[in-house]
């Protein structure tokens, strides 16, 4: 199937009448503390619970948030299978890794292959079959954290990102095993029903990395994960942080169905480097956190009048985000005429 | 060799990020009996300041920065055991940390190279730290600074109150309160009260400098 018509076909199960709405999930889920509390959820019980975790998603769809349903709503549940301690949080904060598992670069082949069956992990895979059997219509988003951002959160970053220069082979190593887990953990979420992966890596920005590590490392294992998965029939998105300026060339060169960028990157400038390749966001998370309703569905209007394929927020959203502000990017985009 | 020679040698090889090199050429120096402070000011933190540069204008990234300091520091480990007990005394002293309840700290360890590279004395409290600590460590070590980081929404209103906590304990007046991160701006920090706020780690120096009345 042609990518854009698989990618409008499973994102756009609802209509076709605007461009889809989406806030995947993972690191860019939709959760905020005002919907926990009006749905009465504990955000700690739902990252840990598969059957809360899905029966949350869902609410927050029913809620008018986005047209999608999407799984975890964090980015440790990787970094806590390999090892890391991981803080989870209440309905304010979201979970956060407090301790590394590993020490050097000469501790990684301690580490173990990712237990599929077992904690956060099942939790996750579980609430993927559950709203697959739930046949909505939005498409299920499986969430994976992308390799650098995996591999910087279960060793101090200071350490990995001097060894990317200094210990290259060490850190390819590390990359490999890391990438190599997550395939499992992704075909895992295809195989349970997910009908888009959506990849973030954060950590791996070209604003922190450069060119140079950008694209021998980022560009690199995004590349291996989406290869190693099977997703003929599933759409695959790659979100990155920050200024990607510096590395939009590169950037052109990760493999996936959709690439999502930040507020800061100007969709003029992306489509310089990415001609029509499906693009995804950016309304301003801080706008949608701190700026009235209206100014929101504007910017989601905006977004789609600059010719945005698919329409989300920018980075993650704030937890202390209103839901008004919240459902406004959906209602923006329902209203627009172009 | 010359003393200047050296220093440069030294400059370069922090530049460069080999902290082998770095190692050598500081034991270098001391053999040659060249005073340590000299060395440390003329060679290592000159060097850092080239790497300054480099990030600054987009061809270092924050991978060459870390590198450069950690060479940086493999040369202060070798001199700092031979400068004399009253030279030690940093003239800019400063407390950062990334706010409680946010784990991102690659600005903070920016801005904490940064000011090494000038010299300044750093206290580094990690990421999140309990908001107590930037008072009582600030009070405890007499800083100039206190500076704060955080790239969550959430966790910003914690620099509020710091600064309140200074004030309720009357001491607002002897620290200058530098904070940043991606959703603070200038109109947060003037709402605040802070003394200053900078958009990035290279800028929070040149503001600490201006603060200070440092060229």
């Amino acid at each position: 199937m042609d990518r854009k018509a698989k990618v409008s076909e499973i994102l756009n199960k609802k209509h076709a009448v605007h461009p889809p709405c989406i806030c995947p999930g993972g690191m860019m889920n939709m959760i905020t503390t005002e919907l926990l509390n009006e749905g009465g959820y504990s955000f700690r019980e739902a990252h840990t619970n598969g059957v809360l975790m899905a029966s949350l998603a869902e609410y927050a769809y029913q809620q008018g948030c986005f047209e999608n349903v999407g799984v975890p709503f964090c980015m440790t549940v990787e970094a806590e299978q390999f090892g890391a301690e991981v803080e989870l949080g209440d309905n304010t904060k979201e979970p956060r890794v407090v301790k590394y598992c590993l020490e050097s670069f000469n501790d990684v082949e301690k580490l173990e292959g990712f237990r599929l069956e077992e904690g956060r992990m099942k939790a996750t895979l579980d609430a993927i079959k559950r709203l697959r059997e739930e046949d909505l219509d939005a498409p299920v988003i499986g969430n994976l954290t992308g390799p650098i951002s995996v591999a910087s959160s279960i060793m101090d970053p200071n350490l990995f990102y001097v060894g990317l220069n200094k210990k290259s082979e060490e850190a390819h190593r590390l990359m490999e095993i890391v990438t190599r887990e997550l395939i499992r953990f992704g075909q895992a979420m295809i195989d349970a029903g997910a009908d888009v992966i959506m990849i973030a890596d954060p950590s791996g920005t070209g604003e922190i990395m450069g060119p140079k590590y950008f694209e021998e490392y980022t560009v690199k294992y995004l590349n291996d994960l989406i290869d190693g998965m099977n997703t003929e029939n599933v759409v695959t998105i790659v979100h990155i942080c920050g200024k990607m300026t510096p590395v939009l060339k590169e950037t052109n060169h990760i493999k996936s169905d959709v690439l999502s960028f930040d507020a800061i990157v100007s969709l003029k400038k992306i489509r310089e480097f990415m001609g029509d390749r499906l693009i995804m966001g950016n309304v301003s998370t801080y706008a949608i956190e701190g700026n009235t309703s209206d100014n929101v569905k504007r910017l989601a209007q905006n977004c789609i009048k600059q010719g945005m394929d698919i329409v989300s927020p920018a980075c993650g959203l704030g937890m202390g985000s209103p839901l008004k502000n919240v459902r406004a990017v959906l209602e923006g985009v329902e209203q627009c005429q172009v | 060799m010359d003393k200047m020679e050296l220093f440069s040698e030294i400059s370069e090889a922090v530049k460069e990020m080999e902290d082998e090199d770095v190692e050598d050429l500081c034991e270098k120096s001391l053999e040659e009996g060249i005073d340590p402070t000299e060395t440390i000011r003329e060679g290592l933190i000159k060097g850092m300041s080239l790497v300054s540069e480099l990030y600054e204008t987009g061809e270092y990234f924050l991978p060459e920065v870390l590198t450069a300091s950690f060479a940086l520091n493999a040369g202060l480990d070798i001199l700092k055991p031979h400068i004399k007990q009253e030279e030690t005394g940093a003239q800019v002293k400063v407390v950062i940390g990334v706010v409680e309840g946010d784990t991102h700290d690659i600005g903070k360890n920016l801005v904490k190279i940064m000011c090494e590279s000038v010299g300044f004395e750093v206290y580094d409290l990690g990421r999140d730290v309990p908001l107590d600590d930037f008072v009582n460590v600030a009070k405890e070590k007499n800083c100039d600074f206190i500076c704060m980081s955080t790239l969550m929404t959430t966790t910003m209103g914690g620099m509020r109150t710091v600064i309140d906590k200074l004030k309720e304990q009357g001491i607002r007046d002897q620290f200058k309160v530098i904070i940043g991160g991606g959703p603070i701006s200038q109109k947060f920090a003037d709402e605040i009260g802070a003394d200053g706020y900078s958009v990035d780690a290279a800028a929070a120096v040149k503001k600490m400098k201006e603060l200070k009345g440092i060229a």
